[in-house]
């Protein structure tokens, strides 16, 4: 018993230690994105709900003038290796083109990115569900 | 002499190991960001420590030889235990931090981040099944089930784990983000089930069925020795290439209808031929019982030698200390050693005293000693093995390396009794048999 209560406690005292040595980047404040009093009058922005993917949360937001998408922010996307970003930094760009062309969500998804675009076209929709 | 291990080379490799599984998750973490990253990271780490974990804890099992004879197949056993508790540990750590830590960051609830874990992340469903298949092995290993349970179900069902494993592997690189991102990471994770993997294949597997092929192992007789107790003389070929050593032991498997699925550990009890090999037994349980019915002829598989009770030939002057059916692996040793040998035989009856007549001629002809202590504790009127006793009946103690085999009382004991009688505690050796 005793052992036991000394593996856990040594477990977490390691596990703490080593998440406190990581640095810590501020918390992402996920509204503050894109504040909707800046907006230029007709347009409105609809936040879609965050969309789990293999790798960490995709959440976007749709500006709409009347029925028009006209923009795209990414809230949120998956951040927890270089890689998530650099597959972010190729594949979001592409995605809003796409929704800008096709004015909806379906739209292929980029090769090499297929979480992240499931993610990202599932946040869109249920922006645009929201919005209608 | 075969090459051997020892538990600090080897607690060290796996100590280092561990380090590197924690350097991997280091380098491929940016940063963490607010209680999910931290909950996130820990489950992370958790995670890819099980994942080592449960394939060191295979590998103490593998029977590989080198580490077998080094550490002791009772030490391992025990380690393997101690580890085991630890993992389902560290595996379920692992799925409650990874739940929380993505719940958070997703504000969702942990309830139905469950079942977005469960039905979109790929392959946590078949990680959630191994993951109970492990709560289940180390349920019928906890102390109160297993006591209940013949040795074979509990066996048998620990393969189980191999299942788990196999089921929770692909997980790891589909999710866990140290592997996503990084393709010499997967490399060296695969390389490192796939060798532990080849181990247990090349030890548990090959070698036995190799050694069966090369050596024809059949039962040559089978001899009373006392009322409870059989030996059991085995004849086969090129019986010296096996290299076994008083002391060690097999894992012998009898190929008749009734036997041939259990394999049961018992040491070498005399000095071991190129033609014959003797193993004694004393009937304790349903499989020792139905060893005295076998006929000559019967083929036999035997997996080994293992064991680390050797003895260090370095030291001329020793004591081998024996309590019941202990005798089995001294009697050998006894016969094989040379210097000063001195053999205390303590057993409660006279009936279950075995070998009396050999040891007598073994210690004739070397000019050793032996000592019957027989009788209960009343009948000898105090303790019989107390540090007193031992001074007066191996004289120039505190000198001797000592060896001792008995029922785990007893080794309890005797290793109190020798220290107090100035033996130090490196020079006491002793291999439990509990398994």
């Amino acid at each position: 018993m005793r052992r036991a209560i000394l593996a856990v406690t040594a477990t977490v005292a390691g596990l703490v230690a080593l998440l406190s040595f990581k640095t810590h980047s501020s918390e992402r404040t996920v509204a503050a994105a894109q504040p909707a009093a800046s907006l230029p009058p007709g347009e409105r922005a609809i936040t879609g709900n965050v969309a789990d993917t293999a790798y960490g949360p995709v959440q976007v937001q749709v500006v709409v003038k009347a029925t028009k998408i006209v923009k795209v922010n990414i809230l949120e996307q998956p951040t927890s290796t270089q890689n998530d970003l650099q597959i972010g930094q190729f594949a979001f760009p592409r995605l809003i083109a796409e929704t800008l062309s096709a004015q909806s969500a379906r739209i292929d998804t980029v090769s090499g990115a297929t979480y992240t675009s499931g993610g990202y076209v599932k946040s869109l929709q249920s922006a645009l569900d929201n919005g209608a | 002499m075969a090459t051997a291990v020892g538990p600090r080379a080897l607690l060290a490799a796996i100590a280092a190991g561990a380090a590197a599984v924690l350097a991997l998750w280091w380098h491929s973490t940016l940063s963490l960001s607010g209680l999910g990253g931290w909950l996130t990271g820990a489950g992370e780490i958790l995670g890819l420590l099980a994942g080592y974990a449960v394939v060191v804890l295979v590998l103490l099992m593998a029977r590989i030889r080198p580490i077998e004879r080094g550490i002791g197949a009772d030490r391992l056993a025990r380690w393997h235990a101690m580890g085991g508790r630890y993992v389902i540990g560290l595996v379920s750590g692992h799925a409650l931090t990874i739940v929380w830590g993505y719940a958070v960051t997703a504000h969702a609830s942990p309830v139905s981040e469950t079942a977005t874990l469960l039905t979109n992340y790929p392959d946590v469903l078949m990680a959630t099944v191994a993951w109970f298949l492990l709560l289940g092995v180390a349920l019928v290993s906890a102390r109160a089930v297993r006591r209940k349970m013949s040795y074979e179900t509990w066996y048998y069902l620990h393969f189980y784990t191999y299942l788990a494993i196999a089921l929770a592997f692909s997980h790891q690189f589909a999710d866990g983000a140290a592997f996503t991102s990084s393709l010499v990471a997967r490399f060296w994770w695969s390389v490192l089930y796939l060798l532990v993997a080849t181990l247990v294949i090349w030890y548990r597997v090959w070698v036995p069925a190799r050694d069966f092929a090369r050596h024809q192992l059949r039962v040559a007789g089978v001899r009373q020795e006392g009322p409870r107790t059989v030996s059991i003389y085995i004849s086969g070929r090129r019986l010296r290439e096996l290299a076994a050593e008083p002391g060690q032991f097999f894992r012998w498997r009898f190929l008749t209808r009734d036997l041939w699925w259990q394999s049961h550990p018992y040491s070498l009890s005399a000095v071991p031929s190129d033609e014959l090999m003797r193993i004694t037994v004393q009937d304790v349980g349903e499989h020792s019982a139905a060893l005295a019915s076998l006929r000559p002829g019967t083929r036999v598989i035997a997996e080994g030698p293992f064991g680390a009770f050797i003895p260090d030939r370095t030291n001329r002057s020793v004591l081998l200390l024996a309590g019941g059916v202990g005798i089995t692996p001294l009697r050998a040793m006894f016969a094989a050693l040379s210097g000063t040998v001195t053999l205390i035989y303590r057993a409660s009856t006279w009936q279950d005293v075995v070998f009396q007549a050999e040891l007598d001629a073994i210690a004739e002809a070397r000019g050793a000693t032996v000592h019957y202590v027989v009788g209960s504790r009343q009948d000898l009127g105090g303790d019989p093995l107390s540090p007193t006793v031992l001074r007066r009946l191996a004289p120039g103690l505190h000198r001797m390396d000592v060896y001792l085999c008995g029922p785990p009382g007893m080794t309890g004991t005797a290793v109190a009794a020798l220290t107090e009688a100035g033996v130090p505690r490196r020079r006491i050796h002793f291999e439990s048999f509990e398994f």
